[in-house]
């Protein structure tokens, strides 16, 4: 298995994928790799493998419109492709602004910078997890015609990568906040006992956490992160959820209703949920 | 002749999860394992297209039989594979994904083993001349017989891995589940394997391209007596 030492001898592309794959490792949430300065992934790689994994699955989203032999089939691909990057990145960017300043009100110790990047990590265990769904949508996508089921497996893997990827935060969560605060400056002369260096009540936080097979969804439960921020980030989690699912609606259609006529975006009406319902309603009355 | 003799050790093997006991490099390769997928599976296959006979055209449904039915269950486990392999990282199951591989692969290939033992009991009943609806229910017995086995085989080549983590367990019920959600499908889609005897012969039935669910609930609805939109 991949050593500490493997990912820094890799170059290109693949030390993109080995900053992920240790991401979904839970090697970066261990406790060992977050005491040495919060989540340790560089913020535009992983934008940047966000906005790739995300694309990927736009792509296999308009293979829908593809298959059905429109003339404006790749128009549908294209704008498929492009917004669903595009709806991860804005619902982030609606929704982070207010995580930040009600998380610095409730006194959690996590900076900005950590907060961005708890963020960056979330949505890429979460465009991952979408992407590898991703065959299993192009498969249905080749092979039905039926429109509201497609509408109701893209919303169910949504829904899907969005559960597993706010879990990742969560938990990441509680790991950053049991670490214990910055050593204070050290004397100018140190003392003898290399021991005071770590927290003593961290310690019993280290075994779990090293242990080989905890993954970065494994419950953290050895101290409870602060109640209040905690309430902060699942209020956060359920709004982001809100607006993700809102803002799939506005930036609709990506899936392309093989009944309509090809828009880029389709005019303001109902909301995510009354089209979701009526699409269930839709497919069941068939 | 060596090679069918190798070929007939490895499904013993398969089927007795002899390997099961010992490290991933000491049992089957992934190579094996699709090779006894391959030749079962085709074997089945081929049996099962030939319900309508050999004669014209007719040769032509055992042959797109014995591609379809070996690819049908490469292609779900290809679909579905992806998506696990996310999953059981993100549980912290990476490390034993080389040994879950092989479960499921043994699995499947243990699968086709069982079906192509059921071959000669198709082949009799199709001789003893059955019509084309009869046998396709019994097809569908024989795929479930060979299901039912190959539970037996996924579970048992499973159980080293739930006993070390039990989070194994959960992550077999997803498999099952992500694995039967896309097999339907494909399934559906690769439709015919018997061939109907009043239809030429050919290799996707036209206007398979539908979706099995959709289609099935039709079905319930208009048994029910609801009407249905076409």
């Amino acid at each position: 298995m991949a050593s500490a030492e493997t990912p820094k001898s890799r170059s290109g592309v693949a030390a993109w994928f080995g900053e992920l794959d240790r991401l979904l490792r839970g090697e970066l949430t261990r406790s060992e790799s977050l005491r040495g300065g919060g989540l340790g992934i560089t913020p535009w790689r992983m934008a940047v493998l966000i906005l790739a994994l995300s694309a990927s699955y736009g792509l296999c989203m308009g293979t829908f419109a593809a298959f059905q032999g429109r003339s404006t089939a790749l128009m549908q691909v294209v704008a498929s492709t492009v917004k669903v990057p595009l709806l991860f990145f804005l619902t982030l960017l609606v929704t982070f602004p207010s995580l930040y300043v009600f998380n610095a009100l409730v006194g959690s110790r996590l900076e900005p910078g950590a907060v961005g990047r708890l963020l960056i990590a979330a949505l890429g265990v979460m465009t991952a997890v979408q992407a590898s769904l991703g065959p299993i949508t192009a498969f249905f996508s080749l092979s039905t015609t039926s429109y509201p089921f497609m509408l109701l497996l893209n919303v169910a893997v949504f829904a899907v990568s969005g559960f597993l990827g706010l879990s990742f935060l969560l938990q990441t969560l509680h790991r950053l906040d049991a670490q214990p605060p910055a050593p204070p400056p050290r004397p100018v002369a140190p003392d003898p006992p290399p021991e005071p260096l770590i927290d003593p009540l961290s310690e019993p936080l280290a075994d779990p956490l090293s242990e080989p097979l905890l993954g970065p969804l494994d419950r953290f439960g050895a101290r409870p992160i602060t109640p209040r921020v905690q309430t902060v980030f699942r209020i956060w989690m359920v709004v982001f959820s809100l607006v993700g699912a809102q803002m799939g609606w506005v930036l609709r259609p990506f899936v392309g209703n093989p009944n309509l006529p090809f828009s880029w975006f389709r005019e303001r009406q109902h909301n995510f949920f009354v089209g979701v319902l009526e699409a269930l309603g839709r497919l069941l009355s068939n | 002749m060596s090679a069918v003799v190798g070929l007939l050790r490895l499904a013993d093997g398969v089927l007795r999860g002899e390997p099961a006991r010992l490290r991933p490099r000491d049992g089957w390769t992934q190579a094996e394992l699709a090779r006894v997928l391959l030749v079962f599976g085709m074997l089945y296959g081929s049996v099962m297209g030939c319900h309508g006979g050999l004669g014209g055209d007719r040769g032509l449904q055992v042959l797109y039989s014995a591609i379809k039915l070996p690819f049908m269950l490469g292609a779900t486990f290809g679909i579905a594979l992806p998506s696990f392999f996310v999953i059981n990282t993100l549980f912290g199951l990476r490390s034993e994904f080389p040994r879950v591989i092989q479960a499921l692969l043994a699995a499947q290939a243990g699968l086709t083993v069982v079906l192509a033992s059921l071959a000669p009991l198709t082949l009799f009943v199709y001789i003893s001349g059955v019509g084309y609806s009869a046998a396709i229910v019994f097809n569908g017995l024989m795929f479930a017989a060979a299901s039912a086995s190959a539970q037996i085989l996924l579970r048992r080549e499973y159980t080293p891995l739930i006993l070390q983590n039990p989070r194994h367990a959960s992550m077999l019920r997803i498999w099952l589940c992500i694995y039967v959600f896309v097999g339907i499908q494909m399934g559906w889609i690769m439709r015919p394997f018997v061939g109907d005897p009043d239809i030429p012969v050919q290799f996707f039935r036209e206007g398979s391209f539908t979706n099995a669910y959709v289609s099935v609930w039709r079905i319930v609805l208009d048994a029910l007596g609801f009407q249905g939109r076409k």
